[in-house]
């Protein structure tokens, strides 16, 4: 999508927001520290408050459009589920959703299975934890077909497991409804793990814009690699073609989550002998990439990058193409759950 | 009919009567901001600090046959003064303030942020209000509407300036009450009224209750 922002707001309690600028990006981060404006800025994407400025999307100004004709799926940090109303009814709740199937190939169904929504469908918001609560606000604004998806903290309040858990959702439900998004968080995994483009926002101005890895500061770069695969008989994951032993519990089957974060993952240039990691995976490394004060060398299978120092990188003469080998601990690859 | 049957007929008609508009001024002064809104404010509280008889003397002004309203109510064949209607605008404007502060109490308690929502989601401002407002707040609008119909069953100064008490018509219980006390021997009518205000007031203070519970129940306030 196409944004063309210039976006100004004053306060009366004196904050004060201007940012403006342009991209074609299809997933993009507001990261900053808390009262850098991140939210406001997303707000006014949504059409929540008025500014001065303009804001273009794939070049048709927004500004005059009013906030129901708008079709921005904003997802605000409290859910905001309608409590009178019962979880199929608030995925109903938009009057897109009725006429939903076939358009951008978004069905009910498709959301529902992806966010894992069928046992709750028949709840009211009041019986569901906070995280059940944000999955459902996610499939309303889905549901409702929205030309942008605004996500505002979507993993605010979620423990380390939950997180990881609802992020490989979230990138789940891009690869299969590929929605637009804008993402606020202060959380670098998220932005890394979903975001290609960042704006860095302080006291409401944009201070840096790029990559989203180049755009965290040094020491945020905590990248989480997802990866889906087929438990085999044996108990290993076939994931691209690769057998890895993992901490899948014993007795699942069929297709599966699993995580594992880039700085668990080392490489080597000879298959190394004598070492207690379950997975020695020869692979190639496909791309070098910045990342605060890291790199981050992605290898071709399975699809994961690790994170390491300039120097190990210079040391090893680690280049796109050159063959390695991946190593990783079985009890560094998380179950999240099923695929 | 019965003042018991006649003051129910016109505690409702009354209740009916003032819903609508204080669910539009209720809004109104809850969800938008603009000069003049606490002339309005004041205006619409008035009739719960006025003497009644002061407001029903008021309503007279408005209502009689040569008020500016009246005429033209008489000509529809409509006429207000010493008639049931009068009755039920009395008791109507008299319990108004109390049914508008009521339902001001249950907007103010719906999160304006999930209208947002609903309007982001592409309902506009009258479906927003239709579908999230109005099902949120309706528990505490109708504990107003009931409070109000317990102050109509109760409504006395208004209705006897602009009703009069004309038996079956307009007797409503205060005003046959008030009637009965001068009448030798009737000791044990006014006992079986005072016994009916009582019972139909307890129901309405309980039913007030209840709906008031299911009010906040509804609204996560209590979780």
């Amino acid at each position: 999508m196409k944004f063309d922002l210039a976006l100004s707001l004053t306060r009366p309690q004196g904050f004060c927001l201007d940012v403006s600028w342009s991209g074609d990006v299809d997933a993009l981060a507001l990261v900053g520290p808390s009262g850098s404006g991140k939210s406001t800025a997303l707000g006014l994407l949504a059409g929540v408050e008025k500014h001065q400025g303009h804001l273009r999307l794939d070049g048709v100004e927004q500004a005059g459009t009013p906030l129901h004709r708008r079709r921005m799926g904003h997802v605000t940090q409290d859910a905001l589920l309608f409590p009178h109303l019962t979880v199929m009814q608030n995925l109903h709740y938009s009057p897109w959703a009725h006429t939903l199937h076939g358009e951008g190939g978004v069905k009910e169904a498709d959301v529902i299975d992806a966010l894992h929504l069928e046992p709750l469908l028949d709840r009211r918001p009041r019986h569901l934890s906070g995280g059940e609560r944000r999955r459902v606000a996610l499939g309303r604004a889905l549901m409702s077909v929205p030309r942008l998806l605004l996500l505002d903290e979507p993993f605010a309040g979620l423990d380390a497991q939950r997180r990881r858990d609802a992020l490989s959702v979230l990138r789940h439900v891009r690869a299969r409804f590929g929605t637009p998004l804008v993402l606020v968080s202060h959380v670098p995994e998220d932005i890394v793990g979903l975001a290609e483009h960042a704006l860095r926002l302080e006291e409401g101005r944009l201070v840096a814009n790029g990559a989203a890895t180049s755009v965290l500061s040094a020491g945020e770069t905590r990248v989480d690699n997802h990866m889906t695969g087929r438990v085999q008989p044996d108990g290993r994951v076939e994931v691209d073609g690769c057998d890895l032993v993992t901490a899948v519990p014993r007795g699942i089957t069929g297709s599966v989550r699993l995580a594992c974060f880039a700085h668990d993952i080392l490489l080597a240039t000879e298959r190394p002998h004598g070492l207690s990691a379950r997975n020695v995976v020869e692979t190639q490394v496909t791309k070098l990439e910045e990342a605060g004060d890291a790199v981050l060398v992605h290898v071709a299978r399975p699809a994961v990058a690790a994170t390491l120092t300039p120097d190990a990188v210079s040391e090893l003469s680690l280049a796109p193409g050159q063959r390695v080998f991946a190593l990783m601990k079985a009890t560094s690859i998380s179950y999240l759950g099923p695929s | 009919m019965s003042a018991v049957s006649l003051s129910i007929l016109v505690g409702l008609l009354a209740t009916l009567l003032a819903l609508p508009p204080a669910l539009f001024l209720g809004w109104v002064l809850e969800r938008t901001r603009w000069p003049g809104r606490g002339v309005v404010y004041v205006l619409v509280l008035l009739p719960l600090v006025l003497p009644p008889v002061v407001t029903g003397y008021l309503l007279l002004e408005f209502f009689s046959p040569r008020g500016m309203l009246g005429r033209q109510l008489e000509s529809i064949g409509l006429p207000v003064a010493f008639h049931l209607a009068g009755a039920v605008v009395a008791a109507s404007v008299v319990g108004f303030p109390l049914l508008f502060m009521l339902v001001s109490y249950a907007y103010r308690s719906v999160d304006p942020a999930l209208e947002t929502v609903s309007r982001s989601l592409g309902r506009g401002g009258w479906e927003t209000w239709w579908r999230v407002t109005l099902p949120l707040a309706w528990p505490g609008v109708a504990a107003g509407a009931l409070l109000a119909f317990a102050r109509a069953l109760g409504e006395f100064g208004a209705t006897i300036v602009l009703a009069g008490h004309v038996p079956g018509e307009t007797g409503t219980i205060p005003l046959a009450v008030m009637a009965l006390m001068d009448v030798p021997g009737a000791e044990q009518e006014v006992f079986a009224l005072c016994g009916v205000s009582i019972f139909l007031g307890v129901l309405a203070v309980v039913g007030f209750r209840a709906l008031d519970k299911r009010h906040r129940t509804r609204l996560e306030l209590d979780r």
